[in-house]
């Protein structure tokens, strides 16, 4: 009997937490030409303000909070209040200075243009 | 031999233990399965909220992407349908390194708690999510009931 008390007491030592923030990984497309690299990220629900894109030596992280105001009895739930993170590697090439971002219909679109060094280049052969 | 009711309670004690580390196990699965992308490859359909509120429902949905000349909402009765299309938005002239998002074509039919009244719902889409708001019909409302 004794033990039994000390397992429900166990149970009952888990301290009571507030819901933290669920994080989630957007789904996103990733394109690429001989002068920029696109991405492109599905965050519903994301506001622009609320939104980080962080280009750090070679990693670049997107992140954003959405949070819905609610109000009335929720009768069924498949999507909450999120926070959307996911990271990827990028290479040393992009010109950081002239990267674009813009929100639309909770798409986040990345324009990542490439330096010019980087780009290709049409070597000319010259006739000897 | 369980010769004393103590030894069973223990027993099922541990039973009951074992029973809530299973429970969290599958919380945590579902966890990470409910996060990942909605609206994503080809058949799958957006999420969905439905909350109440009194004399009206609010049906909240995840369509990124998603124009609204792109979607369409068919209420009757309590019949909900919410049906779109996700054209493809991929550039010409790239090359693709990952495609994640997808394009497809969705249509997803509810029945609500209540008959709602279809002349006065609104919709409206903001962020890629859509609302709804669809105001109960007079006979749903709950009435308040004076004590005598």
């Amino acid at each position: 009997m004794d033990e039994t008390r000390e397992l429900v007491k166990q149970d009952n030592k888990n301290i009571e937490k507030t819901r933290e923030l669920r994080s989630a990984i957007p789904a996103v497309d990733i394109y690429e030409n001989d002068d920029e690299i696109l991405l492109y990220a599905d965050m519903p629900g994301v506001i622009k303000e609320d939104i980080s894109v962080n280009i750090d030596n070679g990693t670049l992280s997107l992140s954003g909070i959405r949070k819905f105001e609610n109000k009335g009895v929720s009768k069924w739930e498949e999507f909450w209040d999120v926070e959307y993170a996911r990271s990827f590697s990028v290479p040393q090439t992009i010109d950081i200075e002239k990267v674009e971002a813009d929100l639309k219909d909770g798409v986040l679109r990345l324009h990542l243009p490439k330096s010019e060094a980087a780009k290709p280049r049409m070597i000319k052969i010259n006739a000897a | 031999m369980f010769t004393r009711m103590s030894d069973l309670d223990r027993m099922f004690g541990a039973m009951d233990l074992l029973r809530n580390r299973m429970d969290r196990i599958f919380g945590d699965f579902d966890y990470f399965y409910d996060c990942g992308p909605g609206l994503a490859v080809n058949g799958s359909l957006p999420r969905t909220n439905l909350y109440e509120d009194g004399d009206h429902f609010e049906v909240r949905a995840e369509v990124p992407g998603i124009t609204k000349d792109n979607l369409n909402v068919k209420i009757q009765g309590n019949y909900l349908e919410i049906s779109g299309t996700r054209a493809a938005d991929s550039p010409d002239g790239f090359k693709v390194h990952r495609t994640e998002r997808g394009s497809n074509t969705f249509s997803r039919s509810f029945t609500l708690p209540d008959d709602v009244d279809a002349e006065k719902a609104e919709a409206a889409l903001k962020d890629g999510i859509l609302y709804l708001m669809l105001p109960k019909t007079e006979a749903a409302r709950p009435k308040q009931i004076t004590i005598k």
